[in-house]
This record gives C-alpha cells, sequence and structure tokens, in this order.
C-alpha cells in the first residue's frame, strides 16, 4: 500500500470509528457497515474480502454474545469499507501512471 | 522559481501520463512489449509465450521434464471425447467449431453485432445452448477439457486479436482491460502490472511472478497448486483473491475485457496451451 493511500485509510478508519463509536446498537453497527459495504461495491465495482469477513464475525460475534468484540469488529469492517471507497477514488486516475510510454 | 519549476514539470508529467494512457492499441502494444524485451533482455521475444519459464533458468529445465510427460495429456483425451460427443440434437461441439476445433486463435474477438467480447470458453457455451445442452462451468473440469483439447489442436497458431477501429465500443472494451489491468485493487492494493510486469521476475515469498507478456497464450493449464486444470478466468479469479480483492464472475464483462486486453499485448506470439504451470 502506498504511503499516501495507508495514512488517508488510517485517518478515515479513525474520524470513522469515532464517529461510530458513540451510538446505537451493535446490531445497527453491524447492519450500518453492510449497507455501506454494498453500497461502495454498487459505485465502484471494488470489494475486499476482508470486509465481509469482517462483517460476518462481528455478527458471529454478537451471536455468541460478545458485544464488545463484535461492535470492535463492525467498526473495523466499516473502516475497511472507507479505505475501499478511497481506493476507487484514488485509483480512478491513478491507474493512467501505470501505462507504459 | 522553484515553485515555476515545479509547476510545469508536474504539467509535463501530467501530459506524458495521459498521451500514454490515452495511446491506441498499436502503441500501447508496443510499448508494452518494449518494456518486457528492456526487462529480461536475455530472453527471445518469442519464448515469453512460456511463462515464468522463459525468465527463470533454474525452473524451466524441471518444467521441460515435466513436458515429457505432459499433467493435461487426459483432459486433452477427456476433452475430445466431450467434443465428439452427439448432442440430442444429432449435432456436436463439431457442428460449430469444425472436426477438430483449432479455433484458438479466432478468439477472444470481437462481436460486432452484440456489442460484445466473444471468448472461446464462452463460444463453447453458447453452441451448447444453441442446441439444447447444459452450459458448463467455466473455471475448471468439463470446460478445461474441451478447452484443452481444442488448445491443443491449434498449437502453433500465431495470437492475432483485433480491435476494429469502425466500432467504439470495441475500443471502449479494450481500454476497460487496459485500466482493470493497471488498476490497484483489494486490500493488498496491487494492479496486475505490479506483480507481473514491474515486477516480473521477483520473489513473491517462495514464487517468481511471470512476465504478463505471454500470459494469455497457454491456456488452460494443468497447475500443481490445483492438482488440476484450469482455465484463465480462475486464474484472474485466484489472482484476485490473492490479493484480498472480491473476484469478477467467470466470463463476465470484466473478466471477458480484461482476457481481451491481456491477449492482445500478447499478438504475434504462438499459442501454445493446454500447458503445465506450478
Amino acid at each position: 500500500m502506498n504511503h499516501g493511500l495507508k495514512a488517508l485509510a488510517v485517518g478515515l478508519a479513525l474520524s470513522v470509528s469515532s464517529a461510530f463509536a458513540g451510538s446505537g446498537t451493535t446490531a445497527e453497527h453491524i447492519e450500518a457497515a453492510t449497507a455501506a459495504y454494498k453500497k461502495v461495491a454498487k459505485e465502484t465495482s471494488y470489494q475486499w474480502t476482508v470486509t465481509v469477513q469482517a462483517i460476518k464475525a462481528a455478527q458471529k460475534a454478537l451471536d455468541a454474545g460478545d458485544d464488545k468484540g463484535a461492535r470492535e469488529l463492525a467498526h473495523h469492517a466499516m473502516a475497511l469499507v472507507e479505505a475501499t471507497r478511497t481506493q476507487a477514488k484514488l485509483e480512478s486516475e491513478n491507474w493512467k501512471m501505470r501505462v507504459p510510454k | 522559481m522553484k515553485k515555476i519549476i515545479s509547476h510545469v514539470a508536474f504539467g509535463l508529467l501530467g501530459l506524458s501520463v495521459s498521451a500514454a494512457a490515452v495511446a491506441g492499441p498499436a502503441e500501447d502494444r508496443a510499448a508494452f512489449q518494449k518494456f518486457y524485451e528492456n526487462r529480461f533482455p536475455d530472453t527471445p521475444v518469442s519464448d515469453f509465450q512460456n511463462g515464468v519459464y522463459s525468465i527463470l533458468p533454474s525452473a524451466r529445465a524441471q518444467w521441460e521434464e515435466i513436458e515429457e510427460f505432459p499433467p493435461y495429456e487426459l483432459a486433452i483425451e477427456r476433452g475430445e471425447e466431450i467434443y465428439n460427443k452427439t448432442f440430442a440434437n444429432g449435432k456436436s461441439l463439431a457442428s460449430c467449431f469444425g472436426d477438430d476445433g483449432a479455433v484458438r486463435s479466432q478468439y477472444p474477438n470481437w462481436d460486432k453485432e452484440r456489442g460484445m467480447v466473444v471468448t472461446m470458453e464462452l463460444a463453447i457455451n453458447e453452441c451448447l445452448e444453441a442446441n439444447g445442452e447444459k452450459p458448463l462451468k467455466y473455471k475448471k473440469g468439463a470446460m478445461a477439457d474441451v478447452s484443452a483439447f481444442m488448445s491443443y489442436n491449434s498449437r502453433g497458431q500465431m495470437v492475432n486479436v483485433e480491435i476494429p477501429s469502425d466500432d467504439p465500443r470495441a475500443l471502449a472494451a479494450y481500454e476497460n482491460g487496459k485500466e482493470h489491468f493497471y488498476t490497484k485493487r483489494g486490500q493488498l492494493n496491487f494492479a496486475c502490472a505490479d506483480c507481473h510486469m514491474y515486477t516480473a521476475g521477483n520473489l513473491y515469498r517462495a514464487d517468481t511472478t511471470s512476465p504478463a507478456f505471454g500470459h494469455a497464450t497457454s491456456w488452460p493449464v494443468f497447475r500443481s497448486k490445483w492438482q488440476a486444470m484450469g482455465t484463465l478466468h480462475r486464474r484472474f479469479a485466484g489472482c484476485h483473491n490473492n490479493i484480498r480483492a472480491n473476484p469478477y464472475k467467470a466470463q463476465g464483462e470484466e473478466y471477458r475485457n480484461l482476457e481481451y486486453f491481456v491477449t492482445y499485448m500478447s499478438n504475434d506470439l504462438e499459442f501454445n496451451g493446454p500447458a503445465a504451470r506450478k
């Protein structure tokens, strides 16, 4: 991952996590991450396998009664969604730099 | 002053990048092939059709021994049986592709009527369905076997993909495949070009990455990792999984356009499938 993308992803992850952490039930957080994942997939055709895994793991943790763990995983999934969105945005132009002349 | 220089330099960089991104297919291919010739000066151009073995002498001897008793031989035999099997309507795949099925060099092609790229595997299923038969799964099994039989009989044909200049939709499909090839995806943030162009020949863990020049000539392949045959679209999906990107649908538009681009980049090499790969 290049440094720009990494910094953006971390920044977005932190801002998303902090905006996200306060309110709503854990189930709502998982739903929000799922909806965001689907929205980015539809808008950009970019999807990361690890995002679905994180969402599934969050649901599994919630079902097992681990509310704190589930919430953390939901936030992680949301951060991955935001990083995917950032990647799609950057790559819409950056790919051109890799075409040999 | 410094600012002005950097702005001018940035502008020039932008211009050259834009020029590369909008160059026509012929210019793209010339630059693409030249890249590999410069990166691997000891590899004769015609040898790029042998994938990683064209640049990795240490593995080549072992591969040549494998090719003496090729692991795809049984797939060719199974494919021949399927190819000649009579459909319920009395026809067979030979009704669509001729007695020997040696049509590999006709694919992928641009279907002007439908405005889409048609690959050989797609054409096989379209033939089956047009004759009332069930289509085959695209990544492995019977499809890889039939494809192996047809590719074997096509050995020696030259790659000669055309991007018709009189149909802007063909150019758009090519450009879509090109963009896909150079675009980073997945959590690992890799483009096809990262592994198979700019770091081709480098080690990723224990594996040397193959050059993309020649990538499309040898399919389907018997891959040691799979211990089975697989099609090019199976490999595309495997690569996407490796970089933690969701794979696209085999024979969907995205992968057909990618195949159109990578095969066009290998124009003037020989089709030499099926093959054995690690």
